[in-house]
């Protein structure tokens, strides 16, 4: 799948998944009705809609026609990385769905109750900051009742039906671990995980650091720069080269997951 | 040990919000979200990440470099300090953007002459998609804003200053830097107090007068960096002539400037074809600029420069020098030049404002038209109008939105816009490539500010230029005196502007201002003149030696 085609599907199923439909819906071009909510949600226009209550009026959301290709001949928001538009879906779809729980789809025939384990499954990124910044995914998941860890958990599920009601002759476990405490280990691991990978980087900034903090301090003892100048500038090397990694929870939630699911985790 | 940043606040509000099922998610919804937390993922430390979300503007090779190189090896503060017309704003704006995506700026103030703050929200919403906001006289919220845009006038002023200072700001951007040399000025120690961690200074001349100027520079950049003023002065000052002293500051330099030129950037591709349009007076022109030189007699040499000057331009910026001179002029001696007055309103049309409309009814392009006066200006207007030419003006009294407008109608509406010197900065204009310089000043690199508003990043079309300057006149003399052996020089060595500005008492242009207005007859000028021409002449040769 191309990049392009990744961003149409993602907003078509952000609209639909917010109530919103399709009303246009061509090779490259599409076109949403947006709702009410949704319009006020992300179409930046608090006046007209603070006026529309006011004045008790329905208000009319607008449509949005978005493109995957360049040419301009049929209008429409072109959709690549820097599309403002897209940023503010992003930014609405992570505010919308920080938190859930949710129950795995069980169609049990047997008539025979299930018992559902309970995880804590949380998506984060990792903010690596210094001399260079990039970020990295992490998905993790726990069981609360006997603790297993899994990593690369959102992979794991994707493809997995989860209901927000439990279903049928299933019965959800009440946890063990309590929420916190998962949640603690996640944060452990992390720390393990970070301090085996390859922290070149790392080095590399305190380096960098070290050696402006000396020329700054060769700058003050030669009397260079006065003592004003010299504490803000050391406080702005720190911000720049000072090396740290940044824990940005995305979204978590609590899951519940049938064994006959978990257990092909577990030994494949 | 590494430092890590826990996030405290996520795993209460999943504990909070499990009990409200109104406040959690469906999986659709929860997948959405991890899936545009992917989206928004800074995938690795190399590289322009900024360039994919902007793939409508097509960046040059220069400008990329430029970017890469200050966020990767210069870490983020240095001076932009390419020649004019080389796309410096969209260098700056790229390594913004690059600073925003990559999640290490949040908070930048953008320092720019006032006459500059609308091009740069726009062209940062336009070309970059950052919304900017810019504060009006009262009302300024620094501390919500993200991006913000404005002068040093308005940032320093009282209701303002403190807000902003204690602002700890990710990336500050000074446009124009060069206004800031001078460590002494209250605009510079504004600057040096503002709380930064990344800082790009933008400059088209880092050096324009003396090795102190880019210390002030630097010390915005790194305190320290170059040592302490004094002993700068000391060591560099006094043997600034000695090239190892140069060389050695220029390494210094080289860690936190990058300077592209013209000549080493593909910009040439558009090449820029000049035609000096020599056009002969009509005989009453002729007499007319004769009668002027009775003038020398008994009054300045200056006076009559000026006159002349005019004339070579439109009679009716002649006039009103001459009113003027009337007016200011003892009751008994104003009548002297009622016959001037006189003369000068039986004059035909100007024989430059023939030519013009002559150049411009050949075409359908857009012309740009430079004059140094006022009453010129108004002329020319005029005239086109009478055969049927469609015309805006220009000056740099307008205010921002009136620019904008003006701009906006010549883009769309006019074929010609008519433009006093002033007019000169801070306009873009590269839908339009050809201009016609209706009188000549006396520096030839204003010329090239000029030609620079055209001539610049973003032109697809060859430039014509037309100078246009009256034979057996002043204007003669001034483009055989100073344009053509500028020119050569020109050719010889690339950064002349550098030589120019560099002149040991002033720079060329404040050189012709005092050299105008001292001397008493025009030998004077023009030996003087002359000399200066032959000053510069021994710079150029001195570096094709040594280099």
């Amino acid at each position: 799948m191309n990049t392009a085609n990744r961003y149409t599907s993602f907003v078509k199923q952000f609209f639909l998944s917010y109530g919103c439909s399709i009303v246009n819906d061509h090779h490259s071009h599409f076109t949403i009705q947006l709702t009410c909510e949704m319009d006020e949600e992300i179409m930046n226009r608090p006046f007209y809609w603070h006026y529309m209550k006011k004045m008790n009026r329905e208000g009319a959301p607008m449509q949005l026609t978005f493109t995957d290709t360049e040419q301009k001949k049929n209008g429409g928001i072109y959709l690549h990385a820097g599309t403002p538009k897209l940023h503010t879906l992003y930014n609405t779809a992570i505010q919308k769905g920080r938190t859930a729980r949710l129950y795995e789809v069980v169609r049990e025939i047997s008539g025979r109750n299930k018992a559902m384990s309970p995880w804590l499954i949380v998506n984060a990124l990792l903010h690596y900051r210094g001399k260079k910044a990039k970020d990295e995914p992490i998905s993790i998941g726990i069981n609360l009742i006997h603790g297993t860890m899994m990593l690369g958990m959102m992979d794991k599920i994707q493809n997995i039906d989860f209901e927000t009601k439990v279903s049928d002759y299933t019965f959800p476990m009440s946890p063990v671990i309590s929420l916190t405490s998962a949640y603690k280990r996640m944060e452990r691991h992390i720390e393990t995980y970070v301090s085996s990978l390859d922290n070149e980087w790392a080095i590399d900034s305190l380096h960098h650091l070290e050696k402006e903090k000396k020329l700054l301090e060769s700058f003050y003892e030669s009397e260079d720069i006065d003592l004003e100048s010299f504490t803000k500038e050391r406080e702005q090397i720190d911000n720049r080269y000072k090396p740290y990694i940044e824990m940005e929870v995305i979204n978590g939630g609590l899951f519940y997951i049938s064994q006959d699911t978990s257990a092909q985790w577990i030994y494949h | 040990m590494l430092e890590i940043r826990p996030d405290h606040s996520f795993i209460q509000t999943l504990q909070e919000n499990l009990d409200h099922p109104d406040k959690l998610a469906t999986w659709d919804g929860f997948k959405l979200a991890h899936q545009a937390a992917q989206f928004k993922t800074v995938p690795k430390f190399e590289g322009l990440l900024s360039l994919d979300h902007l793939p409508h503007v097509n960046f040059m090779e220069h400008q990329v470099e430029a970017a890469e190189t200050v966020v990767h090896q210069m870490n983020g503060r240095a001076i932009l300090a390419d020649e004019v017309g080389l796309g410096k704003t969209l260098e700056a704006g790229l390594i913004l953007k690059e600073y925003m995506v990559r999640g290490r700026a949040k908070k930048i103030l953008i320092l720019t002459p006032a006459s500059l703050v609308n091009q740069w929200i726009q062209e940062l919403n336009e070309k970059f998609y950052i919304q900017a906001a810019s504060p009006r006289k009262k009302q300024a919220s620094w501390k919500e804003w993200d991006v913000t845009v404005t002068s040093i006038d308005m940032a320093k002023r009282e209701n303002h200053r403190e807000e902003i200072l204690s602002i700890d700001y990710d990336l500050i951007i000074i446009d124009e830097a060069h206004k800031l040399k001078n460590h002494k000025t209250k605009n510079y120690q504004f600057v040096q107090s503002l709380k930064k961690t990344y800082c790009l200074l933008l400059t088209a001349t880092p050096i324009q007068n003396k090795l102190s100027d880019l210390f002030n520079l630097v010390s915005i950049l790194k305190p320290g960096y170059l040592g302490n003023l004094t002993d700068f002065k000391k060591k560099y000052q006094k043997n600034a002539e000695e090239e190892d002293n140069i060389q050695h500051i220029h390494s210094l330099v080289g860690h936190l400037m990058i300077r592209n030129r013209r000549k080493d950037t593909g910009l040439d591709s558009s090449k820029r074809k000049v035609v000096n349009e020599l056009l002969s007076f009509t005989e009453e022109e002729t007499a007319m600029y004769q009668k002027l030189e009775a003038l020398k007699a008994n009054h300045p040499s200056f006076t009559w420069l000026t006159l002349a000057k005019e004339l070579c331009s439109s009679r009716e910026a002649c006039y009103m020098s001459l009113k003027q001179l009337k007016k200011n002029a003892p009751e008994e001696k104003a009548k002297v030049y009622d016959e001037y007055i006189e003369a000068i309103g039986q004059l035909p049309h100007h024989v430059k404002a023939k030519k013009m409309a002559e150049l411009i009814e050949k075409t359908e392009e857009k012309f740009i038209i430079f004059t140094e006066y006022r009453a010129t200006q108004f002329y020319l207007q005029w005239y086109l109008q009478q055969h049927g030419i469609t015309s805006v003006p220009f000056n740099g009294k307008f205010n921002k939105s009136k620019r904008d407008w003006m701009k906006q109608l010549f883009q769309n509406k006019a074929q010609v816009m008519v433009a006093t010197e002033a007019g000169g900065e801070g306009i873009n204009l590269q839908f339009c490539h050809h201009m016609i310089n209706y009188d000549l000043p006396w520096n030839p690199m204003r010329l090239e500010q000029r030609i620079g508003r055209i001539h610049r990043f973003g032109q697809e079309h060859d430039v014509k230029i037309y100078n246009f300057a009256v034979k057996d006149t002043i204007e003669d003399h001034i483009m055989k005196m100073l344009y053509e052996k500028i020119e050569m020089f020109k050719n010889a060595v690339g950064d002349l502007d550098h030589i120019l500005e560099q002149i040991p008492g002033g720079s060329f242009d404040q050189q012709i201002q005092s050299i105008l207005k001292q001397s008493d007859s025009q030998g004077e000028v023009d030996i003087k003149l002359s000399n200066l021409v032959s000053y510069v002449e021994h710079t150029v040769n001195e570096r094709r030696e040594s280099s």
